[in-house]
């Protein structure tokens, strides 16, 4: 599996070269464009494992409850991915490691991954952005995308980011939920609510933007919906 | 003989009396320029200042141009600096050097012309046959500037029209009648008109994203919906029904802009631009879809088996075969809407 990023930041996609044999897993919707000789099938879970009671979390975890398999057929092929929102892309070379990856931000990954839903607790509930994390545990390529840039954050000994702001981190770092300021009152009026504050070493990679900031902010200029 | 193959050259020489400084404010009030951009022209003389005209208006010039006590010849034109884009000339200036700058060269070699078989190799001395243009901002937030010269007209997306020279006459035509309707395109089609020499228009369109230009020979390029953006008059721009089947499943509007004939063409994405050589299979999100060129053929598949219809979140994919190019977006303007919409505020009730 080899793995281009091109349109850098702004409009990035991602163009997957696979070679006969090989598989890609990707969230359903991502494709945007592919070689003819792509087989394509869908289940609820990695080929070959898990089950329905997987396929749920993942749905609860904001991610959709399908995953798409692509393998080509005869021969070399290709695929394209895209995200919804504008914004710039990175691989991940997973070595018997795990990533925890925020819900919206997972893309695709090499066969040899298992997706798993790394249920963070009641914790993860309270901070009120991404609920869910999407646990990829084993050996092989991630692709992982975001809304605005991606910067890496090395931490060690204590860091905090909004949660809104987290694409992923390793799963070395030990995080929980915190209020930003003094008290709870200042936390809830200054609109950062509740943060992540992260413990050990490893990396966290956010993102400059946040996606909910942004729909609220459209919010106002937008029809109303019947509810 | 060409009529329009006179230019008007500032010498740079002022009438006896007339002081630099009253010459270039009186110039920069007749050409309606900056003062900056005169004063420009004045330090840089000899310069051209009116190509492309015929002997009477360059003679006009002249003399406007000596009412205000600068001094000015007239000189025809030689076959470099013919505008282009008239037909009968195309194969002479096709090979002219109008101006042509390095930097203008090598935007071209990166717009993917339709075809290269002509200058292949010599491409970046290649003049672009049709209209001067430049594209800015690629590829997050392309802006297309085209120069038209006299008495030519550029059609333009209706609304697309950002800034413009002062001497372009806007004519709006319901162009495609009730089709452009239901591509949800507007279905008005704006014909910006140079008037008394050359104009520059600049055009946005109304997603961020990048720009394409082809040139088009007697060639046939189907655009997706929304993304036309300017054209020659010489290319034909018309809708076409896409079948019941293809357009009523793709989710897509149920026609597409067929352009056709001779002439420039622009088009624009919502997010990056790809463009891919189709030999053989191609499958592409119908919703990613910008252009393809015709002999293309394409049907409207859904990706997997059943459940892939249903579930994958790909829906109904559009499967190319053939020979030919398709141009595709990083990112869909209905995806993005589908994001939105929890963010929509709730009806209140009553």
């Amino acid at each position: 599996m080899d793995i281009e990023l091109i349109h850098r930041p702004g409009n990035t996609a991602a163009k997957v070269k696979l070679q006969q044999g090989e598989t890609c897993t990707a969230e359903s919707g991502a494709m945007i464009a592919m070689s003819g000789n792509m087989d394509v099938t869908t289940t609820t879970h990695k080929k070959k494992s898990g089950g329905v009671l997987k396929a749920l979390k993942r749905m609860v975890a904001g991610e959709s409850l399908f995953l798409n398999h692509f393998e080509p057929k005869s021969g070399d092929g290709e695929v394209w991915f895209g995200a919804n929102l504008a914004g710039d892309m990175m691989t991940y070379n997973l070595d018997n490691e795990s990533l925890i990856v925020q819900g919206g931000s997972f893309m695709a990954c090499e066969d040899s991954v298992e997706i798993d839903l790394g249920w963070q607790g009641f914790k993860s509930f309270l901070s009120g952005e991404s609920v869910f994390w999407v646990n990829l545990k084993g050996k092989g390529q991630v692709l992982l995308n975001s809304f605005g840039a991606i910067y890496p954050v090395e931490v060690d000994g204590e860091y905090i980011v909004d949660s809104g702001h987290i694409v992923a981190f390793n799963e070395t770092l030990d995080f929980s939920i915190t209020k930003a300021g003094k008290s709870w009152l200042h936390s809830f009026l200054g609109g950062e609510g509740l943060v992540c504050k992260f413990q050990g070493k490893g990396t966290v990679w956010c993102q400059s933007h946040n996606p909910g900031s942004f729909g609220w902010t459209l919010s106002p200029g937008l029809k109303p919906r019947k509810a | 003989m060409n009529t329009s193959a006179y230019q008007v050259r500032v010498t740079g020489e002022l009438n006896p009396g007339v002081s630099r400084e009253s010459a270039v404010e009186a110039f920069s009030k007749l050409f309606k320029v900056a003062n900056e951009k005169a004063e420009n022209i004045f330090s840089k003389a000899p310069v051209v200042v009116k190509k492309g005209v015929d002997e009477a208006t360059a003679n006009k010039i002249q003399r406007a141009l000596d009412n205000i006590g600068v001094q000015s010849a007239v000189e025809m034109a030689t076959a470099e600096q013919v505008p282009q884009a008239q037909a009968q000339n195309e194969q002479k200036s096709e090979q002219s050097t109008n101006g042509s700058t390095l930097e203008r060269a090598i935007e071209r070699a990166s717009n993917a012309p339709l075809k290269q078989e002509v200058h292949a190799t010599s491409r970046l001395v290649e003049e672009q046959p049709g209209y001067q243009f430049k594209i800015e901002g690629q590829p997050d937030y392309a802006f297309l500037t085209v120069n038209i010269p006299a008495e030519k007209t550029l059609r333009v997306e209706a609304s697309a029209m950002a800034t413009m020279d002062t001497n372009l006459v806007m004519k709006t035509k319901a162009k495609g009648g009730l089709g452009r309707l239901l591509t949800s395109e507007s279905i008005f089609i704006n014909e910006f008109t140079s008037q008394n020499g050359p104009g520059e228009i600049g055009i946005a369109p109304a997603s961020p994203g990048d720009l394409a230009h082809v040139y088009l020979r007697d060639e046939t390029i189907f655009l997706q919906n929304s993304a036309f953006v300017a054209s020659d008059m010489n290319v034909v721009v018309e809708t076409k029904w896409q079948g019941l089947t293809k357009g009523f499943f793709s989710g897509e509007s149920l026609f597409l802009i067929r352009c056709s004939g001779n002439g420039d063409l622009w088009f624009n994405t919502y997010g990056g631009m790809i463009m891919l050589d189709v030999d053989g299979d191609y499958v592409v999100d119908t919703s990613n879809i910008v252009a393809f060129t015709e002999g293309l053929d394409y049907k409207i598949t859904k990706v997997g088996g059943y459940k892939s219809l249903f579930f994958s979140g790909e829906g109904f994919v559009c499967r190319f075969s053939g020979k030919g190019k398709v141009w595709i977006q990083t990112r869909s303007v209905q995806a993005f809407a589908s994001w939105m919409y929890p963010y929509r505020p709730v009806k209140k009730k009553g």
